[in-house]
C-alpha cells in the first residue's frame, strides 16, 4: 500500500467505522432477528427458527392489504411531488418579480421539522377547530368534514400533509437541473421554429432526467418508508387501524405487540421490495447514464 | 493523524456512560408532577454527597418502547415510572427487577394492598399514588345538580346541546370525552355488567354487555346527538375549558388545569347505568416506580434508597396536596388536609366502585382489539354486535401472536 493510499484510508476510516456501527451492525442484527422467534415471551432467550416469520408475513392478508395501501400512498405522493415541484421550478426559472422571496416561501414546508408540520396539519384537519373546515365553510359553505374519523378521509388527510411536505424537495432539485441546461439549446430550438411545448418535451424534460430520476427514486424510497406523517396525522393508524402503510404496521407489531421476530422479517421484506424497485427503476429509466 | 484519532478517542470516552453517582428516572408525569419530582430529586441529591438525580419525561408509549430497547442494550434509566399496566409486559420480558427481596418488609407494610403491584408472586412496582381513574367532571355553572344515572345524564346533555348561531353545527355540547380511547368507554362496559378479560387473562368482549355498551355509545352520538362529531382527549379538554361542554369524563390529572381556567368545577361518580342499575366502573390503577434489571451492586442499593424516598409519606403528600392524588401509604392517607378535601373524597369514593386495571400483558392486545372496533361503532361503520364479535376475535388473535 502506498503512502497516499494509507492516508486516503485513514481519512475514510472514521466514516467507515461510524457507518459500520449505525448501519451495518443494526442491519445484520435485523437479518438475524428475522429468522428468530424473539417476542415478549422470548425476549432474552430467543432462538433461530428458520424462515417461519417470513412464511407468516406472506400468509397473512393484512400484509397484502397494507402493501396495496403503501403503493397507493407512494404513487399519489410522488406523482404530486413531481408535478407540483417541476411546475413551480419552471415558473421560478424565468424572470419573475420577487422570485427570491417566492422561492424561500416555497421551500419553507421542507425546512420545518416534519413532525411539527404533521401535528400542525392534524390540528388543521380537526372537525371542530381545524382551519381546513373553517376555510371550507367560509369559502364554499360546504358542511364540515370529519376528516380524521373515516378511514378514506383520514388517509386523504395524510396524503395532503405529505404532498405539502414533499414538493419543495422536487422543486429545488428540478430548479437546479433547469439552471444547468445551456440556453444555447433553447435559442437553437427557437431558430428552428420549435414552440414552447416542443422545447419542454424535447429539451427540458430529457435534460432534467439525470437529476429527476435519482430524486424520484429517493422520493419513492422515502415515501414508501415515511413513518412520521402517516403515524402522527392518523394518530397511530386511526380510525380503526385502517390508516397504515407497511412501516407503521411494522412499528405497531414491534412496540404494541412485541413481535420482534415477525417485525424484523417484515422489515426485510420492505427492504427487498425497495431494493428490487430501485434497481429496476434506475435501469429502466437509464437515469444514471449521461445525456450530453 | 494518529494524534487526531487519539484526541477523538479521549473525547468519546469523556462522552461515555453516565457516572456512578448519576441517577436517572424516566417518567410519564404531567408538568405539575414533574415539577414536584424535580424538587424531590434535588432534595435527595443534596442530602447524598456525590449523587446527582435527574428525570427524563416520555409519553407513555414512547417510554415503553425506549425502555425496552435501552434495557436490551444493557443500559436504561435506574428507575422507570408509569401506570401499573406497564408492569405486565416489563415483568414478562424480564426488564424490571423483583423488589420484594430488596425493599425492607417494614417499609412495604406501610402501603395499602393495592399500592404494591405484584405479578406471578413477585413485586415489580411500588406506587406513589393509587387511583389514576376517571370521574364525571362537570361545570357547576351549567349543571347545578349532577346526574346520578345515565338516563338523567342524557336528558341533561340534550338540554345543554345547542346550535347557538344557527349554522347547522352545535356550538355547545352536553358532554364530551375522549372517544378515541376505549379506556374512557370501559366504565360503561362495567356498568352494563361486562368486563375486558376473565381471571385467565382471556378477553370477554363478545358478550351482550359489550354490545349493550357499544349501543349506548352509538345512541349518544347518533340518536341523542349530544356528542361532538370528533372528540379526542385534547378536543374534549378544550371544549370543557371553554365552557362549551358541560360535562367531561376525565381523571385527577386534569383538575388543576380546569381550576386554573376558572371552571366552577364539580366532581361526581360516573353515573349508574339506568338499564342495569349498576355503577359505571372506571379502571383503577396505580402509578409508581420499577427498578431497571440492569442496575446492580452498590448502585442498586442507592437507587433502592431513592425509590423509598420517592414513595415515602412526605413525597406522596407533596403530590396529593398539589395534584389531589390519592396516596398509597396508609399514614399519608390519614392526612387531615386530604381528608377534608371534597374532590379527593369523591375520588376515593369513585375508586371504591371502580375495578382494578388488569396488569397482564394480554391487556395490551385487548386495548388494541377494542380500539378500532369501538371507533368503528362511533363512526357508524360497524354495528355493536359486529364490533363486539370482531374485537373478541382480534384480541384472541393478537394474544396468540404475542405469546408465540
Amino acid at each position: 500500500m502506498t503512502r497516499e493510499q494509507k492516508i486516503a484510508y485513514s481519512f475514510s476510516f472514521p466514516a467507515l467505522a461510524v457507518l459500520a456501527l449505525v448501519v451495518v451492525f443494526p442491519f445484520a442484527y435485523n437479518v438475524v432477528l428475522s429468522f428468530s422467534n424473539m417476542s415478549m415471551r422470548h425476549f432474552w432467550d430467543w432462538k433461530l427458527i428458520g424462515g417461519q416469520q417470513y412464511l407468516k408475513v406472506f400468509s397473512e392478508r393484512i400484509f397484502y392489504v397494507t402493501l396495496a395501501k403503501t403503493v397507493i400512498w407512494t404513487f399519489v405522493n410522488v406523482f404530486f411531488h413531481v408535478v407540483i415541484g417541476v411546475s413551480l421550478a419552471l415558473l421560478l426559472n424565468r424572470p419573475l418579480p420577487g422570485r427570491a422571496i417566492i422561492r424561500t416561501l416555497l421551500v419553507l414546508p421542507w425546512a420545518v421539522p416534519q413532525y411539527i408540520t404533521a401535528l400542525t396539519w392534524r390540528g388543521m384537519f380537526h372537525y371542530e377547530y381545524g382551519a381546513v373546515n373553517l376555510v371550507l365553510d367560509k369559502l364554499t359553505g360546504l358542511a364540515p368534514v370529519a376528516w380524521l374519523s373515516q378511514p378514506v378521509s383520514a388517509f386523504g388527510a395524510c396524503l395532503i400533509t405529505n404532498i405539502w411536505l414533499g414538493f419543495p424537495f422536487m422543486m429545488i432539485i428540478a430548479l437546479g437541473g433547469l439552471q444547468s441546461i445551456p440556453t444555447e439549446l433553447y435559442e437553437a430550438a427557437v431558430v428552428d421554429g420549435a414552440n414552447r411545448w416542443q422545447r419542454l418535451r424535447n429539451i427540458t424534460l430529457p435534460l432534467l432526467r439525470p437529476v429527476l430520476v435519482p430524486a424520484i427514486s429517493l422520493g419513492i424510497i422515502w415515501t414508501f418508508n415515511g413513518f412520521n406523517v402517516i403515524w402522527l396525522v392518523s394518530n397511530g393508524g386511526r380510525p380503526a387501524d385502517q390508516v397504515h402503510i407497511l412501516v407503521s404496521y411494522v412499528y405497531r407489531a414491534v412496540f404494541n405487540l412485541y413481535r420482534f421476530g415477525y417485525a424484523a422479517a417484515l422489515s426485510m421484506v420492505i427492504f427487498g421490495i425497495l431494493l428490487l424497485f430501485s434497481i429496476r427503476f434506475i435501469k429502466s429509466t437509464k437515469g444514471t447514464e449521461a445525456v450530453y | 493523524m494518529f494524534r487526531v484519532y487519539g484526541l477523538l478517542v479521549i473525547l468519546l470516552i469523556s462522552c461515555g456512560p453516565r457516572g456512578e453517582g448519576d441517577f436517572i428516572v424516566w417518567n410519564t408525569m404531567r408538568p405539575e408532577g414533574r415539577a414536584i419530582l424535580d424538587s424531590l430529586l434535588a432534595e435527595f441529591s443534596s442530602a447524598h454527597h456525590g449523587i446527582t438525580c435527574s428525570q427524563v419525561y416520555y409519553e407513555p408509549e414512547e417510554l415503553r418502547s425506549n425502555y425496552q430497547i435501552s434495557v436490551l442494550g444493557g443500559s436504561g434509566p435506574d428507575l422507570v415510572y408509569g401506570p401499573s399496566d406497564q408492569v405486565g409486559p416489563f415483568s414478562v420480558m424480564g426488564l424490571v427487577e423483583p423488589l420484594e427481596e430488596i425493599l425492607p418488609e417494614v417499609f412495604l407494610q406501610g402501603f395499602v394492598p393495592e399500592g404494591l403491584v405484584w405479578s406471578h408472586g413477585h413485586l415489580y412496582q411500588v406506587s406513589d399514588q393509587v387511583g389514576n381513574h376517571l370521574h364525571l367532571v362537570y361545570n357547576k355553572a351549567l349543571v347545578p345538580i349532577p346526574p346520578e344515572d345515565t338516563d338523567q345524564m342524557i336528558e341533561m346533555a340534550k338540554a345543554l346541546t345547542r346550535d347557538e348561531d344557527g349554522d347547522g353545527r352545535n356550538d355547545y355540547y352536553g358532554m364530551a370525552w375522549n372517544f378515541e380511547e376505549p379506556f374512557f368507554f370501559v366504565p360503561f362496559l362495567g356498568g352494563f355488567g361486562g368486563w375486558v378479560m376473565d381471571e385467565h387473562a382471556q378477553p370477554t368482549l363478545d358478550a351482550p354487555a359489550t354490545v349493550a355498551a357499544f349501543q349506548f355509545m352509538k345512541d349518544l352520538k347518533f340518536t341523542h346527538k349530544v356528542l361532538p362529531p370528533e372528540s379526542d382527549y385534547d378536543t374534549a379538554d378544550a371544549l370543557f375549558k371553554e365552557g362549551r361542554a358541560a360535562m367531561i369524563i376525565n381523571g385527577p390529572w386534569s383538575w388543576a388545569s380546569y381550576l386554573q381556567n376558572d371552571i366552577d368545577l364539580g366532581l361526581t361518580l360516573i353515573p349508574k347505568v339506568s338499564a342495569t342499575g349498576q355503577w359505571s366502573t372506571p379502571m383503577v390503577s396505580t402509578l409508581g416506580y420499577s427498578l431497571n434489571v440492569n442496575v446492580s451492586g452498590e448502585r442498586r442499593r442507592m437507587v433502592t434508597e431513592l425509590l423509598m424516598y420517592l414513595t415515602s409519606d412526605a413525597a406522596q403528600l407533596a403530590y396529593a396536596r398539589k395534584m389531589r392524588t390519592i396516596p398509597s401509604r396508609s399514614e399519608a392517607l390519614k392526612d387531615s388536609v386530604l381528608q377534608q378535601d371534597p374532590l379527593l373524597r369523591i375520588s376515593i369514593e369513585q375508586a371504591r366502585v371502580g375495578r382494578p386495571m388488569p396488569i397482564e400483558p394480554e391487556m395490551r392486545a385487548i386495548w388494541d382489539a377494542m380500539r378500532p372496533n369501538y371507533q368503528s361503532v362511533l363512526n357508524g361503520s360497524k354495528s355493536p354486535e359486529d364490533a363486539a364479535r370482531d374485537a373478541q376475535e382480534a384480541a384472541l388473535k393478537m394474544i396468540r401472536e404475542m405469546n408465540e
